[in-house]
């Protein structure tokens, strides 16, 4: 299991009001549609004074149409030494735009701000939300943040989550004529209004009628579909940290500079120790694969995250006294010590998360990015570690890190790298089974997985999990009623990363006898969820990893049962995977073999009725329930 | 009636002398500690636990003050149990001044690792203790220990100094990992008088009443002391199971409750210790009895409420229906209103004892024999039914006594029918405060069955196309449920698109849904469905299976033991009747078997029936489950019934071809 990096300030989408009529009832009726709550005005200001004073403005009027909408009411300022909260006020009205109560930050909660994965942070927020039970009403709201630094300019996006429609929200920044500025418009297809003065440049964007998004099965990140703006100035400032830069070699070279290069001293006897440890080993791989372990063994992952907003490792010498770290303190300590005997690794910045995305190649900024990995150049053998597992093998990025571009911060300057992809053919799960199957339904026998690739990690969270606790998962992953489970086994090979699964299993009474005859799925241990039909849909269809599983299972009939079934063979292909499906005898044996491929891969949102229909035909398939009928 | 909490006083034998371990004086019986002994499921394990409360006198602010002294011994077996060396001690804040919060101090902790025949310690380094601020009232202490490694035995240790004398310290011998051995050691003075209960279902190893002697000094008076002293060994890891209520019902703890205390200068001062006093204390509470009184409110109100009203009970009724439209809650539970009557009628919202207590001075306004309830909620677990424990109860309700029958009303949900509470009130028992008479024990039981009918009317084409009628019934809770479900959704249109998604593979062609607001009224729902089971085309002979509405795929008792009862909440009442007209030219071959499932002592049964006609057949199910709380001895009947029931499901009707 990985954990995320704290991001380096909480980016919220901010927008703006006018004193107006916020009466329900002049929302045009086609916004209204699947939203659970209309922005009625939004504007969003960043008024750039200087690099360490940055005003943050957002007024902002918000109608929640039903309870769903409840959370777009709700309203989170994130603080923190760099960031203060300057001033709040707002004002709920009822459907008919009649003011009911107005509040003001003396009714905001304050509270930390630490995340779940995390000891210590040192954020807070002051959050409210609206008791209103009465539907629509309209809360209405203006705030102001300082920011001391301009390192991460929020983000400006007019609609930031499901279900939300805007009737009108505008962003505009404002700074000083001579700033240089790089802009990233994602979803925004016109040019920003741009007005010069002496003292000022302003810039304007902004959106009118923007319908809600529903959410929808197999989508892509939302960065891909939602308008957004992000600005980063050349000249910054953050903490104590001055510079500029306008690209991501020169982001990476500050990074590698001030915040890692003095933070990777070791004491003498740990780097004798490395030394010695690696003494005997020959190839750079070998040594570096022994150094992994070993930095597995002593530490485990405990996030604090205080000083330069988070972005700072710790001590390498200090992970090396604790035993401990985050994803920052992890990696630079394991690059620290392949230092010690003179390996070359890249310390990267990764957007991590099971929904891939990339740095944007583009435009470099410092927000981008949630976690860290390590990555060794070894002469072109290039290899990825992941440092806050104590489980993974060495090399092996699963979902949460692979297949996207990352960057590498070097001292000769940061670089964009891809991490590794797994495809349909190399994420494999294969099954082997074989059962005895009584005459009352009862079925007894031995199974064997491997998983590869990215499935490689699919169970792997189990190996260190107690008997109970190991049983209680498999019940939910095979999610056969009455199931048992009399023998668990795991085992991994970390050279070759293979995980295998050795279960011997029974189900008591698992097909049911009526009538002299026996019902049996023979497809026990994968069947497909089905995923729902969607009558308009909108968003792409994504599928975000290919993976391939396969199951051989054989079943030894009891002799009262005649061996006697309809033979089935299915083949399906088309542009998303394929699907097989054979059920035949063999020596009185009946043979279930199965195999399902989805291939990863970005579709057009009309494309999803073909693949809800495919997924069905083989939920269908998987269901398939054969009839065998008893002796006597 | 089955009692799922054991609260037992505690009595007091004269056993062994307990007395804190030595800070890193590990034993070698702990170091080569197998945890099969106790839990092999563990990842960590107490090895043990001592804790001793006692009194100071702080002669500056005059006032008493408790200190706690803690400390801990671990062992951590493996990665998983590393967690457990990550330590939080909360300290509250009781109010703003200095001396109205806790203080830690003397925190130390180290790790200790076995090599080569010695320990090694790593000490924690004070900048390593985060303190966070977690909100106005508590502060939380961190800190993780170093060095873990699998076998590493860690030890902390820290005083507590608190202000907060009323629950003295509880001391929790069961938490999420198992423990060798707890010792917790209380010195009381002499003049403070406690109410002491232990919770949950272990019992004690050891239990000790001493005096000692000149244990504080106040104002240069020696005073004795009684030091209890509890002991608990071989405590299970405690686990959240389903079908429970809060936790802190079932963990085993010793909770304190002070009763009174008698003065130096001979005054003494009663906290909660007899109803009685508990009730003069609730009637002359402004915020409470207070709220009781201001029937003048609605002296002009109720008329014109109940201008329409016959009988007592239509009155009532009309006045319940009232104050749920017209007060609507801020989903805040508490026995108390803040807020004034009048004040929470102009703001037309207010928290549950404001909702409620106008309820009751509403119904007094129009003369109806009305009491109030209060309860602790089902997430606020049990209350103590020895002494009072006043701090326990977290809500009120109404109960009106209209011609010999009483209704318990929440008007806090405006989908609920009268006289049904909100599950959340279900919990065990009240106790009835009348400003007027002696309080009394009420049982807070769901008055309704949950029901829901389900009648399907349909035809099977030979194209395997079912098409046909739903018509759907409900009552109770599933009434409640589903209303609150369709009242998330701005239109009737959305929350049927989002039920058809759920459903996958059956189309809603066309619906009607009724009585949304009557909820005096069944919940009625009438669906238009299509769907396919089984393409029949060019086969002589087809399967398919009947169960396609509600059927119970997952069991969900699946554990091999059941330490806890089974709460469901409330009786549960579900029948389910598909008439199915069959394709010309095919007969029905196979059924599936009538059964008949009981759970014991009439705690609930399965009926499955099949009527085979002229070209169509019937399939009836009753499911019953007749208790709202099943024994943790029951646990493995209700998992055979579900067996038996999943079981039932799983076969098909066969139907064949008329040559």
């Amino acid at each position: 299991m990985r954990k995320i990096l704290l991001s380096i300030l909480s980016v919220i989408s901010v927008f703006y009001a006018n004193a107006q009529n916020f009466s329900a009832e002049t929302i045009p009726q086609a916004l209204k549609n699947r939203a659970t709550a209309i922005i009625r005005q939004s504007e969003t200001t960043v008024d750039m004074r200087s690099t360490d004073n940055v005003m943050l403005t957002v007024k902002k009027a918000i109608t929640i149409l039903n309870k769903n909408g409840d959370d777009h009411a709700s309203l989170a300022l994130f603080y923190d030494k760099n960031t203060s909260i300057k001033g709040v006020k707002g004002e709920i009205y009822d459907e008919f735009g009649k003011l009911t109560s107005k509040f003001s930050l003396s009714n905001f909660k304050d509270e930390s701000a630490v995340s779940n994965f995390s000891l210590y942070e040192d954020s807070r927020v002051k959050y409210y939300s609206p008791a209103v039970n009465i539907y629509p009403y309209t809360i209405v709201y203006t705030y102001e943040i300082r920011n001391k630094q301009n390192l991460v300019i929020p983000e400006w996006r007019p609609i930031s989550s499901y279900d939300i429609a805007a009737e009108k929200s505008t962003y505009q920044f404002i700074c000083n004529p001579k700033d240089e500025l790089r802009i990233h418009s994602a979803n925004y297809n016109r040019t920003p209004e741009e007005v010069l003065t002496d003292k000022q440049k302003v810039l304007k964007w902004s959106v009118e009628n923007v319908a809600a998004i529903k959410q929808e099965d197999y989508s892509p990140n939302a960065a891909v579909f939602l308008t957004s703006i992000k600005v980063a100035p050349k000249d910054f400032v953050y903490y104590n940290l001055k510079g500029s830069y306008s690209n991501w070699d020169e982001l990476g070279k500050i990074t590698y500079d001030n915040l890692l290069k003095n933070r990777q001293d070791l004491p003498a006897p740990t780097k004798d120790f490395i030394r010695e440890l690696v003494s005997k080993e020959k190839t750079d791989r070998d040594k570096a694969q022994k150094i992994y372990k070993y930095m597995q063994q002593k530490t485990r992952y405990i996030s604090v995250q205080l000083g330069i907003g988070g972005l700072q490792p710790s001590f390498a010498s200090d992970v090396d006294k604790l035993g401990y770290g985050d994803c920052k303190g992890l990696v630079n300590y394991m690059q620290s010590l392949l230092d010690a005997v003179n390996i070359e690794s890249y310390y990267c910045v990764v957007e991590a998360g099971n929904n891939k995305k990339d740095l944007i190649s583009s435009f470099a900024s410092m927000e981008q990015g949630n976690h860290i990995i390590l990555c060794l150049p070894l002469k072109g053998d290039t290899t990825w570690l992941e440092c806050t597992d104590q489980e993974i093998p060495f090399g092996y990025l699963g979902s949460f890190t692979s297949n996207r571009l990352v960057l590498a911060c070097t001292k000769d300057g940061g670089k964009l790298l891809k991490t590794p992809k797994y495809n349909a053919e190399n994420s494999l799960q294969e099954r082997k089974a074989s059962f005895v199957l009584s005459k009352e339904g009862n079925l007894k026998g031995n199974v064997t997985t491997t998983f590869k690739g990215e499935q490689y990690e699919n169970h792997t969270y189990l190996l260190n999990k107690s008997q109970n606790d190991r049983e209680n998962a498999l019940r939910k992953i095979y999610d056969v009623n009455n199931i048992n489970f009399d023998e668990i086994a795991f085992k991994k090979d970390e050279d070759q990363i293979i995980f295998t699964e050795d279960l011997k299993i029974n189900v008591g009474h698992y097909a049911p006898v009526n009538n002299g005859k026996l019902f049996l799925n023979p497809n026990l241990l994968n069947v497909k969820k089905s995923i729902p039909f969607i009558r308009n849909r909108v968003l792409p269809l994504y599928i975000s990893s290919g993976y391939t599983d396969v199951d051989h299972i054989s079943y030894t009939l009891d002799q009262d049962i005649v061996p006697e079934f309809q033979p089935k063979s299915v083949h399906i292909k088309n542009e998303f995977g394929s699907y097989t499906l054979e059920v035949k005898k063999e020596d009185n044996k009946l043979i279930y073999y199965r195999i399902l491929s989805i291939k990863e891969g970005m579709y057009k949102a009309a494309d999803y009725a073909k693949f809800q229909e495919f997924i069905s035909e083989v939920v269908q398939n998987d269901n398939l329930k054969l009839i065998l009928s008893l002796k006597g | 009636m089955y009692k799922i909490l054991i609260i037992a006083c505690v009595f007091f034998s004269f056993g062994a002398y307990a007395q804190d371990f030595s800070y890193g004086d590990i034993e070698d019986s702990e170091q080569s500690f197998s945890k099969s002994t106790l839990d092999s499921n563990a990842n960590a394990i107490y090895l043990n636990e001592y804790g001793t409360s006692r009194f100071i006198f702080d002669s500056q602010t005059g006032n008493m003050k408790l200190v706690h002294d803690y400390h801990a011994r671990i062992k951590i077996f493996n990665k998983d149990g590393a967690k457990s060396a990550d330590i939080v001690v909360p300290l509250y804040r009781y109010g703003t001044g200095n001396d109205q919060q806790e203080y830690i101090s003397n925190l130390t902790a180290s790790t200790f690792n076995y090599a080569n025949g010695s320990y090694n310690e790593s000490v924690l380094n004070k900048n390593n203790i985060f303190r966070e601020n977690k909100n106005k009232y508590v502060t939380l202490v961190k800190f993780t220990l170093p060095n873990i490694k699998d076998n590493s035995i860690i030890e902390y240790k820290y005083t507590i100094e608190s202000p907060y004398l009323f629950n003295y310290r509880t001391w929790e011998f069961q938490t999420d990992i198992p423990k060798l051995k707890s010792t917790y050691i209380a010195y009381i003075p002499s003049n403070y008088n406690y109410n002491v209960t232990l919770r949950g279902f272990y019992k004690l190893s050891d239990s000790k009443a001493e005096i000692s002697r000149e244990c504080l000094r106040v104002s240069g008076v020696d005073m004795d002391c009684s030091k209890l002293t509890y002991t608990m060994n071989y405590i299970p890891a405690f686990i959240e199971e389903e079908y429970m209520t809060s936790a802190a019902n079932y963990k085993s703890a010793i909770y304190f409750e002070l009763a009174e205390v008698f003065y130096l200068n001979g005054s003494r001062k009663k906290y909660t210790s007899t109803w009685k006093d508990v009730e003069m204390q609730l009637v002359d509470d402004k915020n409470f009895g207070g709220h009781l009184k201001r029937k003048d409110v609605f002296k002009d109100i109720v008329p014109n409420i109940t201008k329409d009203a016959s009988t007592e009970l239509e009155k009532a009724k009309a006045i319940f229906d009232y104050i749920k439209k017209q007060i609507k809650w801020n989903n805040i539970y508490s026995k108390y209103g803040d807020e004034s009557i009048k004040s929470v009628l102009e703001s037309r919202s207010g928290n549950s004892a404001e909702i409620n207590l106008s309820l009751i001075a509403a119904l007094s306004a129009a003369n109806i024999d009305v009491e109030a309830v209060i309860l602790s909620t089902r997430d606020n677990g049990m209350v103590s039914k020895i002494n009072p424990v006043i701090s326990e109860f977290n809500y009120v309700i109404a109960k009106a006594n209209i011609d010999g029958e009483s209704y318990l009303l929440d008007a806090t949900e405006p989908l609920i029918q009268f006289g049904l509470l909100p599950l959340r009130c279900v919990n065990d028992q009240g106790r009835v405060i009348n400003l007027k008479k002696p309080s009394y024990w009420i049982d807070l039981k769901a008055n309704k069955k949950s029901t829901s009918v389900h009648f399907f009317n349909g035809k099977l084409g030979k194209d395997g196309k079912i098409t046909g009628k739903l018509t759907s019934s409900s009552n109770g809770y599933d009434a409640l449920s589903t209303r609150k479900n369709i009242k998330k959704y701005s239109s009737l249109d959305e929350y049927v698109e989002k039920l058809e998604e759920k459903l996958s593979g059956i189309k809603i062609k066309d619906f009607s849904i009724k009585n949304i607001d009557s909820i005096d009224l069944l919940m009625e729902e009438e669906y238009q469905l299509e769907f396919t089971v089984q393409n029949m085309q060019n086969a002589d002979q087809s399967y398919f299976s009947p169960f396609f509405i509600n059927p119970i795929k997952k069991n969900p008792f699946k554990l091999k033991e059941r330490n806890y009862p089974v709460d469901l909440g409330a009786q549960y009442e579900e029948r389910t009747t598909i008439n199915l007209e069959l394709p010309e030219n095919y007969k029905v071959k196979e059924t599936p078997k009538e059964i008949a499932v009981s759970l014991p002592n009439n705690g609930g049964r399965y009926l499955l029936q099949t009527t085979v006609n002229d070209g169509s057949m019937m399939i009836s199910q009753v499911f019953t489950l007749n208790k709202p709380i099943y024994s943790a001895e029951e646990y493995f009947a209700l998992k055979e019934f579900y067996n038996r029931i999943i079981q039932a499901q799983k076969t098909e009707i066969l139907l064949t071809k008329a040559k």
